[in-house]
């Protein structure tokens, strides 16, 4: 491989891993501090993909103007969901897999019978639609767009994590529940937050992801999967580990497919997961989020 | 200490046995529905009906098959699909070999190898000429891979969710290098064209009465057999496992041995869930391993009650039969899905235990009513 092949397919990487980071960041906050496995969380990808849509198309704004309220949006209705359905739950982890299948499949339907079956598509924003010559190599202005936003969600959620005393109650909640409310922490409504926030991601990440990939009602079911990989890779207890797992991840796809295909690349990189999950189940990196 | 423990557990054995009822009683009722199962026929002459609920049979199967290893062993094995896929290649397989040469290249030669350029058969199609292989790999396949994987998670103590995703993972990966290798497995399409089955000259056809009985027939021996399983003392070591692992392994017991025995059982009834699956279907394709159909099983058995073969049979049955009598209007298999997902969600958070428990709780009130 020449020099400008490898920098073309680490850009690819990159991009691959900013995409997955967006997905995982939500989940990776859900699972790793309310122990919830939230399957429906490719749902709420999807649901910020046909939010980005309906406003573009009903309201005509663009997608910067849409992101706001596809988060609001989307986070709402992760509340709602947490508060009717999760909370009653948290005692019984593996039946919160069941549950939130069974939201996905509502949120599915819903959309199904409502904006129909066919597939639909969202507008780059024009500033974006052009390519930036990198190192020699051609990138797409939307893809760096991408990395540097979910660099900044990143960054947003380990302040909201570490340095916000939101956070040091959610983390006071992970690490002993009954001390937390002795200290007259409530966790019901932290926990309610704490799924709304991740919804709200899960809903951003849908809105910049659909003007690269067609939108339609299944479409969250890929990302969720890759989700979980990323998170259980990256350690559950980990925000930085999800970032490098994504890379990794990323990077892996990238480079594999190059020399193969798309196909062997993705079942060579679960195949690794697998491996790893049974000899390092607390994920590569578990340096913890608890203090 | 350990006496103290042995009296616990026995304890909680004795008052699970209590909770499910009796033997006889419950043999009775199993007996009863396959009875009813066996009279289907007797009632639907119309062919295309028939071979429908052929395949709720099947589905029926396939749940029986994860109860026992999720409802009875704990194992949440979110890659039921991939023995029941694996088996229903092995079958697809060598019935395509038996076509009428018309459908097929030169020497016999599967179409779909002519159009991509194969010019001879792959070593692995060769034993699948003789069709007592090809049942023997239908079973045998699914279940060394199901063991070698349990193998791999349990000896190293992998619980859980984790159980969850490893399997969920492998199903994705076999899934999509089956669909990578089109030259071999005919890739998206899968295989079609298939012989009909014919054993000792008798024909089994996939829409006549025939392949309904086969399929009643072994619908009835796996029930009965897993039954038989579970009133073992293997099966009341897969209760206690799934209840309290760690006691378990206290006693003395290798745990990993039961859940790779209870992980191999169920790939042998999913093997020939398959099996029959191609029979019916009259094709394989790699959706018979997808994470949806995977996903479903866990479904009927979770609104059936995992803890009840009988309910998690019923459960596939009467939700699969469901969807395919709303199937001839698109609206209405919508708004039936969506349906679904609400009376998912409502079973998961209200009934635990799913139909069967609610039935079980309901008989158990009436009982003890009636002792007062």
């Amino acid at each position: 491989m020449d020099p400008t092949a490898i920098m073309s397919q680490l850009i690819t990487g990159l991009s691959i891993a900013s995409i997955l980071l967006l997905v995982a960041l939500g989940l990776a906050i859900i699972y790793g501090s309310t122990g919830v496995i939230n399957l429906a969380h490719g749902e709420f990808v999807m649901l910020g993909a046909y939010s980005a849509w309906a406003l573009q198309t009903f309201f005509s704004l663009n997608l910067f103007q849409s992101l706001f309220f596809i988060f609001v949006l989307t986070a709402l209705l992760g509340w709602i969901i947490e508060r009717v359905v999760i909370r009653h739950l948290y005692a019984r982890p593996l039946d919160t897999i069941l549950a939130t299948w069974g939201i996905g499949v509502i949120s599915i339907q819903a959309i199904r019978l409502s904006a129909g079956g066919e597939l639909r598509y969202v507008e780059m924003p024009s500033q974006l639609a052009s390519s930036v010559s990198f190192l020699g190599v051609d990138v797409s202005a939307f893809r760096i767009f991408i990395l540097i936003f979910s660099a900044a969600l990143f960054i947003l959620t380990w302040y909201l994590m570490f340095k916000t005393s939101f956070g040091v109650k959610l983390r006071a909640i992970t690490q002993n529940p009954e001390v937390a409310s002795s200290f007259g922490i409530n966790s019901d409504r932290i926990f309610g937050l704490t799924f709304a926030y991740g919804a709200g991601l899960a809903g951003l990440a849908g809105a910049l992801i659909s003007p690269l990939k067609s939108v339609y009602p299944e479409m969250g079911t890929p990302y969720v999967i890759d989700a979980f990989f990323v998170v259980v890779l990256g350690g559950v207890e980990s925000l930085m580990g999800t970032v490098f797992s994504a890379i990794i991840l990323g990077e892996l796809t990238s480079f594999i497919s190059f020399q193969s295909n798309d196909t062997i690349a993705k079942a060579l990189v679960l195949l690794a997961i697998v491996i790893l999950i049974r000899f390092r189940p607390q994920g590569l990196f578990s340096s913890k989020v608890r203090g | 200490m350990s006496a103290v423990i042995e009296k616990e557990s026995e304890l909680t054995i004795n008052t699970g046995a209590k909770r499910f009822g009796n033997t006889t009683s419950q043999v009775i009722t199993y007996a009863l529905v396959c009875a009813a199962i066996f009279l289907v026929p007797s009632i639907i002459d119309d062919a295309y009906l028939l071979n429908k609920f052929s395949t709720y049979l099947i589905m029926g199967m396939l749940a029986i098959a994860l109860s026992l290893s999720w409802g009875y062993a704990g194992i949440l094995n979110l890659g039921q699909a991939l023995s029941f896929g694996l088996g229903s290649y092995c079958m697809a397989m060598t019935l395509k070999l038996r076509t009428v040469p018309v459908h097929t290249g030169s020497e016999g030669l599967p179409d779909f190898m002519v159009w991509n350029n194969v010019e001879t058969l792959p070593l692995i199609w060769q034993p699948f000429h003789s069709f007592t292989f090809a049942v023997l790999a239908g079973i045998f396949i699914p279940v060394l891979f199901s063991m070698l994987l349990g193998w791999f998670m349990f000896k190293g103590r992998v619980t859980g969710v984790y159980v969850a995703i490893i399997t969920l993972a492998v199903l994705v990966v076999v899934n999509l290098l089956i669909i990578d290798q089109q030259r071999i497995t005919g890739g998206f399409n899968g295989i079609t064209d298939l012989a009909t089955l014919e054993v000792f000259g008798f024909e089994f056809d996939a829409y006549g009465s025939s392949a309904y009985y086969l399929i009643a027939i072994f619908l009835t021996i796996c029930l009965f057999l897993a039954l038989a399983i579970t009133k073992s003392k293997t099966g009341k070591i897969f209760q206690a496992i799934r209840d309290h692992e760690d006691r378990v392994r206290y006693f003395g017991y290798d745990v990993a041995n039961y859940q790779v025995f209870a992980i191999g059982a169920s790939a042998a009834i999913a093997g020939l869930a398959g099996m029959l699956y191609t029979i019916v279907m009259e094709f394989a394709s790699p959706t018979f391993l997808g994470v949806k159909i995977s996903l479903s099983i866990v479904i009927w058995c979770a609104v059936g009650g995992r803890h009840s073969l009988l309910g998690s049979m019923l459960g596939a049955i009467i939700i699969v039969g469901m969807q395919g009598s709303l199937s001839e209007s698109e609206t209405f298999l919508e708004t039936w899905t969506l349906v679904m997902g609400f009376v998912f969600v409502i079973v998961v958070l209200f009934m635990p235990k799913g139909l069967a428990g609610a039935v079980e709780s309901l008989i158990l009130k009436i009982k003890s009513r009636n002792q007062e």
